[in-house]
């Protein structure tokens, strides 16, 4: 159960992002840049949740994640080119005409709705999740097998959506949207309102992973990541479980991408690229694997550094987060999150405190996480 | 030497014969002056187009074909073009043929052929609408070319029949044809041209068996051609398809050949760049993302040697600067992957994870280090030993560099193996892999075993990026391009397992090339992708699995 | 004791999120100080990737762009004003190309921008220029199909590089080539540029089983199969490859070509994108009497393009960047320069930086640049310039061997008719 000090902590978050910032906009202080920035941040913080939820609780690797979120991306992108292109009173997107369609290519037809696009955002990467995770899950396939496969299949997927037989603008993507349910993507109050709708998403997705994770669904997937054969013998079907939050994780990151296109103006197939999905795992395992503030902790700050760093040091940003990335592992082996515990015991052996009873910040998750590609063969 | 020597004495022979024709035509001699040195650019033209509408004689031609291809130089007041190439130290020089007053091979005061720079030359600079006047000759002129490449080209391309001037120039160049391949290419031609106008069925069927026995690379093209011609006798034609098929189905064999070696080729790259991982991951559990970075500083080892040989040491021969840098790339990546084991990686082993993200993070490091240092734009000469490659037959060419990358990994594969089983260090390396604390209790040093391992690993790495220079460039990036790839190969063949990744690459390695040359090369890698996601559903853990007590958790 | 670790707490977790957003809007602060009337800088935007995949081209145009600026502002600025580059890294991923020109027109409020090189950035930054009315000088040889008012496209257009080739090639000079083989990269200039090449060539009677298209991914290192595949096809004769391969396949490509016994003679490649940047590291023994197309080479005889190598070439060294002396200019590096040079006449001839009158300033001006004169079209943000055909020499340089007569009025929509009748 969470203790008042880190439900406060949140609470702040939660206020500094709907409020503060919203209001340091109307102020003149915040350029809505900024804001459109920020919604793009918490957007990479929803699918950092996904992540968290399969690697963090479960220990299933999965380096598909990008994939699953440029899905998202995908059907909010057809929706909003088919949109922009009968805006402009064509009959087809830009680049169909370049490459001689001649008409739009049949699964194209059903994101001519908003509703029905929003649903394919995140049925689609639900579905291919479903798939993909029966097969692997099934004939057990684990650990650095795992990784691996869904590495292939996030690579072959890549290369299918850089090709312009795919349909789907190649290596150029989607891009020039004009407006979202009619309105103008290019004005401010738009992209407030995609922040604000974004960082509702991020708070509704928060509060439903910790009910998942706090009840016994969730209990039972951290039993699987300690040791799942013997959550196998107590008679708990491992493979369903494990489906069930490869598909929830996947739909987080559909729904993460849904979201990410009308803010960035553009999805392409380097979104999906084998090095997204990598950096997708540095967010978490940045901020604390493992806990759920802890991935969307992760993934704001990388991605501001990220954004900073290529601007204050165009020449040498990548030393600045490789030995960011070293340093964390080999001395926060528990993330940004576990920095913060690490102050906070810090204060209190300092001002001899220790008050009996009194549960830690984060006690919920202060055991340490059995890495989950460990070998096999090799016991911990 | 004995071809230089064959080649003086087919010009001289040439010269002799060549020195009648010229003779009695002093037509040609004022014209070739006038082309040199012309009074204004109207006699140029007019020299030009007089030359080319003479009676053909190799003298005219050869002189013509230099104006055509801009090879017409001045050295000495004498006109002269370009024969083939040698690399003398840093720059290239040419056998030099005399055109004009006379036509020979230039010798120096040693009697040997003269070598000179195309510096040494003067260029007769000749306009473009001038060299467009020898247009109706351009498209066969070649054949008359001092570069035999340029005259296989040629030969290969005549196809005008009806051209009474090549006709007649063909049988000229033929004469004096010396190189192999050109020779077989023009004899190809003649047959076909008097295939073309042959009178009778009989004589068509001997010329296509010369055809066929010649065994030019443009035998199949030209037979169908003869055979969809039209008025071409009923019995001739069949004969000619015939004999079509027959050297069509030859090259499929041939062609199958190619693929199976570009297999095995691209397995052995792969096994090369997977070994190191596969050992530094069944020993120590890292999954060492910067794997691929230990090859480009292999690459970038084997630049410097190269850069030091030849820019420090003056070493003109480049075969030694790539022998030397084959240990250096070894012990250059082994000892950077030491250190790196000493600073970060000995921190992780108990947290295999957690190496994948510290070793992202150094990779990155390395990456941009590489970049600041060398830029973004470096390659490595090809050695001299290893150019070109070993002609098994006119229509199968296997690569040099190719084929030394499988021989080194057949020496890489057989060394690993004798120092895993034959010596002590490798016994302790396997007994590690098994089981870490029961070999600490034995008394094995566990530490120096990890330590040596990751310098073997990323040392292998820096060997793979060695080999990787005979066949691309080197760029900061070039380790992400084959980090996914390895890690591929290490999972299909079952982690840990040397076989098994020796297997694995080989087989990922002839089935890509088999796929990619039945769809297109995404597609191919497509499939591949798929292909291994199906098979692992069977073998979910690899190609050779654990057995036994230890393959459980 | 609890009270005061919440406090700790809550006054980390502020200050943490003060201090992020206090550094994102810094750049904002400032540059609105330095937007002020009597600041004596002008301020322009360099967007081409340090980093990633797309470092290797583009790194030179920063510096041929620095270098230009580094002139100007020593030969006292534009307008009286020095000019300050904004240097940013977008790395190689397309969807930072969008946030930083986001950035570099709204919080550094930038007058140009000088950057991009593959068409999807272009496409990415696309949106935000014409939202926030930037101006874009983009300086490589695009596909066509676009003409943006906030975009200046100086490199070719395909009627400018693609069409003279062929025609090149066809010709009796160019060596009669009546089959094609079309290679490239999977992306979309290559894609646009084999479709026109496709159609013209059919246009022009070539048969169409003589035309081949191939792709393969980027960063392909392995073309023994497609090698062979162009062999057999070269068989037939009178056949050349056009190549739109792309980055570092190049290398490979060629290495593989010449392995397997092809060569210029045989068959020659025509690139579109290979230029004496990527030839410099290379080991060019291979590609000897190998053809590209461009609108510039680096052995253009001109005293405009001998400074401008010169200068290129002392710049490096100065300052001490990889290469040093050793650099050589290309294509893309002339236009990046040049481009540097046509915003700062433009903005002289338009007395503002304010985009409208820089834009309007900039049709129908026309200026020495290294690679000849060039003129701004009357009506698009495009250049009208030459073609050149190069051949390959041993020092990776290129021999000039063909130069369109005149300027080659720029189209972006590219139409057979309208080809016809240039």
């Amino acid at each position: 159960m969470p203790d008042k000090s880190s439900k406060l902590v949140t609470l702040l978050f939660v206020l500094f992002f709907a409020i503060v910032l919203p209001a340091g906009h109307l102020m003149g202080i915040v350029s809505i840049n900024t804001i459109s920035l920020w919604g793009r941040y918490c957007c990479f913080a929803i699918a950092a949740l996904g992540i968290d939820l399969i690697w963090g609780y479960t220990g299933i690797m999965s380096m598909c994640q990008a994939f699953f979120f440029c899905l998202g991306g995908y059907c909010m992108g057809m929706h909003l080119l088919l949109k922009a292109t009968a805006l402009q009173g064509q009959e087809l997107p830009d680049f169909m005409v370049w490459n001689n369609f001649s008409s739009l290519p049949a699964f194209w037809q059903p994101f001519h709705g908003f509703v029905p696009a929003v649903v394919l955002a995140l049925l689609v990467p639900a579905v291919i999740a479903f798939v993909i995770g029966f097969f692997v899950f099934r004939s057990r396939i684990k650990g650095v097998y795992m990784a691996i496969i869904t590495q292939a299949f996030a690579l072959g997927m890549y290369l299918l959506f850089l090709r312009n037989e795919t349909k789907l603008g190649g290596t150029n993507g989607l891009t020039n949207f004009k407006a979202v349910l009619g309105f103008d993507l290019s004005s401010s109050n738009t992209k407030l309102a995609l922040y604000f709708a974004t960082v509702a998403m991020l708070c509704i997705s928060y509060i439903l992973c910790r009910k998942m994770m706090a009840s016994k669904f969730g209990k039972v997937l951290q039993a699987i990541r300690d040791s799942e054969p013997r959550v196998g013998y107590t008679a708990y079907r491992v493979l369903n479980y494990k489906l069930a939050v490869f598909v929830v994780a996947a739909v987080l990151a559909g729904l993460a991408g849904m979201l990410y296109v009308p803010q960035t103006g553009i999805i392409t197939p380097g979104r999906m690229s084998v090095t997204s999905s990598v950096e997708m795992l540095m967010w978490v395992a940045l901020g604390g694997r493992g806990k759920l503030k802890g991935a969307i902790i992760g993934a704001l700050l990388v991605n501001c550094l990220y954004s900073l760093c290529t601007s204050l040091f165009p020449e040498g940003w990548l030393f600045v987060l490789g030995v960011l990335y070293i340093l964390t592992v080999l001395y926060f082996d528990k993330g940004f999150t576990g920095l913060f515990d690490k102050f906070a015991a810090l204060l209190r052996s300092r001002r001899k405190a220790v008050v009996e009873g009194v549960p830690s910040p984060h006690a919920e998750n202060t055991r340490v996480s059995h890495p989950a590609m460990a070998r096999s063969s090799e016991g911990n | 030497m004995n071809t230089g020597i064959r080649l003086i004495l087919c010009l001289l022979l040439s010269f002799l014969w060549l020195g009648t024709a010229y003779a009695s035509d002093d037509k040609v001699g004022s014209c070739m002056q006038q082309v040199l040195y012309p009074q204004n650019d109207e006699m140029r033209a007019q020299a030009l187009s007089a030359l080319a509408s003479l009676k053909p004689s190799s003298s005219v031609l050869r002189f013509l074909e230099a104006v055509n291809s801009n090879s017409l130089y001045l050295y000495k007041d004498k006109a002269v073009t370009l024969g083939s190439k040698k690399r003398n130290g840093a720059e290239d020089v040419y056998l030099i043929y005399q055109l004009y007053p006379e036509q020979m091979v230039l010798l120096d005061a040693d009697a040997q052929p003269l070598m000179l720079p195309v510096t040494a030359l003067q260029q007769v600079q000749i306009s473009r609408p001038h060299r467009l006047l020898l247009a109706p000759l351009s498209s066969w002129i070649g054949i008359f070319s001092m570069d035999p490449q340029k005259r296989t080209m040629a030969y290969g391309q005549v196809r005008a029949v009806s051209d009474t001037m090549l006709i007649n120039a063909l049988p000229l160049a033929l004469e004096n044809e010396t190189d192999a391949s050109a020779l077989r290419a023009g004899k190809e031609a003649w047959y076909a041209l008097r295939l073309n106008n042959a009178a009778s069925a009989q004589t068509a069927k001997l010329l296509i068996d010369s055809l066929e026995t010649n065994g030019g690379d443009n035998a199949t093209a030209r037979l169908r051609a003869y055979a969809k011609k039209a008025g071409v006798p009923q019995e001739a034609a069949v004969y000619a398809s015939a004999k079509a098929d027959k050297l069509d189905n030859h090259y499929a064999w041939l062609q199958r050949v190619q693929h199976l070696f570009s297999g095995i080729s691209l397995g052995s790259i792969l096994i090369l760049v997977s070994l190191g991982l596969a050992i530094v991951y069944g020993l120590a559990g890292i999954i060492n993302m910067a794997h691929g970075e230990f090859l480009m500083i292999g690459a970038y080892a084997t630049y410097c040697t190269e850069m030091l040989f030849s820019n420090v040491l003056h070493v003109q021969n480049s075969n030694w600067f790539f022998i030397t840098a084959l240990p250096v790339s070894f012990i250059a990546a082994g000892l950077m992957g030491l250190f790196l084991e000493w600073l970060i990686i000995r921190r992780l082993y108990a947290r295999p994870l957690e190496s994948l993200l510290a070793t992202w993070g150094v990779s990155l490091v390395l990456i941009q280090t590489a970049r600041t240092i060398f830029g973004d734009l470096t390659a490595v000469k090809l050695p001299d030993m290893l150019a070109g490659g070993w002609q098994v037959s006119p229509h199968l060419v296997l690569p040099y560099n190719r084929i030394f990358i499988i021989l080194l990994t057949i020496v890489v594969v057989v060394a690993l193996y004798g120092m895993l089983f034959r010596t002590r260090i490798g016994m302790q390396i396997r007994a590690v892999t098994q089981n870490r604390s029961m070999s600490a209790c034995l008394g094995i040093d566990t530490r120096r075993v990890d330590a040596f391992t990751f310098f073997i690993g990323a040392g292998l790495a820096g060997l793979a990026g060695c080999a990787m220079t005979l066949i691309g460039n080197v760029v900061p990036d070039m380790g992400q391009t084959y980090i996914v790839d390895s890690f591929l190969v290490v999972v299909t063949g079952g982690v840990g397992k040397l076989i098994g990744t020796i297997t694995a690459g080989l087989g990922i390695g002839i089935f890509s090339k088999v796929l990619e040359a039945l769809f297109q090369a995404v597609y191919g890698k497509v499939l591949i992708l798929l292909l291994i996601m199906i098979y692992m559903q069977f073998k979910p853990r690899g190609l050779f699995p654990d057995k036994g007590r230890i393959a459980e958790e | 004791m609890i009270a005061s670790f919440k406090k700790l707490m809550i006054g980390l977790t502020a200050s943490l999120l003060l201090l992020t957003i206090a550094s994102c809007n810094s750049g904002n602060k400032s540059s609105a100080a330095d937007d002020n009337a009597s600041a004596n800088t002008v301020k322009i935007g360099v967007l081409h990737s340090l980093s990633g995949t797309m470092a290797i081209s583009e790194v030179s145009l920063r510096d041929a762009v620095q270098m230009a600026v580094d002139e100007i502002n020593a030969s006292g600025g534009v307008l009286g004003k020095k000019i300050e580059p904004v240097i940013v890294d977008p790395a190689s991923d397309w969807d930072l190309f969008a946030e930083k020109s986001k950035e570099l027109l709204t919080d550094k409020k930038v007058a140009a921008v000088f950057g991009c090189w593959t068409s999807v950035s272009r496409k990415s930054v696309l949106p935000v220029f014409e939202e926030n009315n930037g101006l874009l000088f983009y300086p490589v040889q695009y596909e066509g199909e676009e003409s943006s008012r906030n975009v200046v496209y100086s490199g070719a257009t395909p009627n400018q590089q693609l069409i003279p080739a062929a025609d090149y090639l066809m010709s009796a000079e160019g060596g009669n080539y009546k089959r094609f083989y079309l290679l490239g990269t999977d992306y979309v200039f290559p894609r646009t540029a084999n479709k026109i090449l496709k159609a013209y060539l059919l246009s022009k009677g070539i048969a169409k089983e003589d035309i081949i298209e191939e792709y393969t991914p980027f960063h392909h290192q392995d073309y023994q199969t497609i090698v062979s595949k162009i062999k057999k096809f070269a068989v037939g004769g009178k056949a050349c490859v056009l190549s739109t391969i792309n980055g570092d396949s190049n290398i490979p490509f060629y290495k593989e070509f010449a392995n397997q016994g092809l060569t210029a003679a045989t068959c020659p490649i025509m690139a579109f994108s290979v230029a004496e940047d990527e030839l410099r590291a290379m080991d060019t023994e291979f590609l000897v009497g190998h053809l590209a197309a461009w609108n510039y080479f680096q052995s253009n005889d001109s005293p405009e393009n001998k400074k401008f190598v010169a200068h290129f070439k002392a710049y490096c060294q100065k300052k001490n960047l990889p290469g040093g002396a050793e650099r050589v200019t290309d294509d893309p590096i002339c236009w990046a320069y040049t481009d540097v040079y046509l915003w700062a006449k433009a903005a002289e001839k338009a007395g503002s930086f304010d985009v409208d009158k820089v834009r309007s300033a900039l049709l129908g001006l026309s200026f020495d640049a290294p690679a000849g004169t060039v003129k701004m079209d009357d009506k698009i943000n495009h250049l009208a310039k030459s073609a050149m055909i190069g051949e390959i020499k041993p020092d990776g340089q290129f021999n000039v061997i063909w130069k369109s007569q005149g300027l080659i009025t720029p189209q972006p929509f590219f139409t057979l008719d309208a080809t016809a009748k240039n």
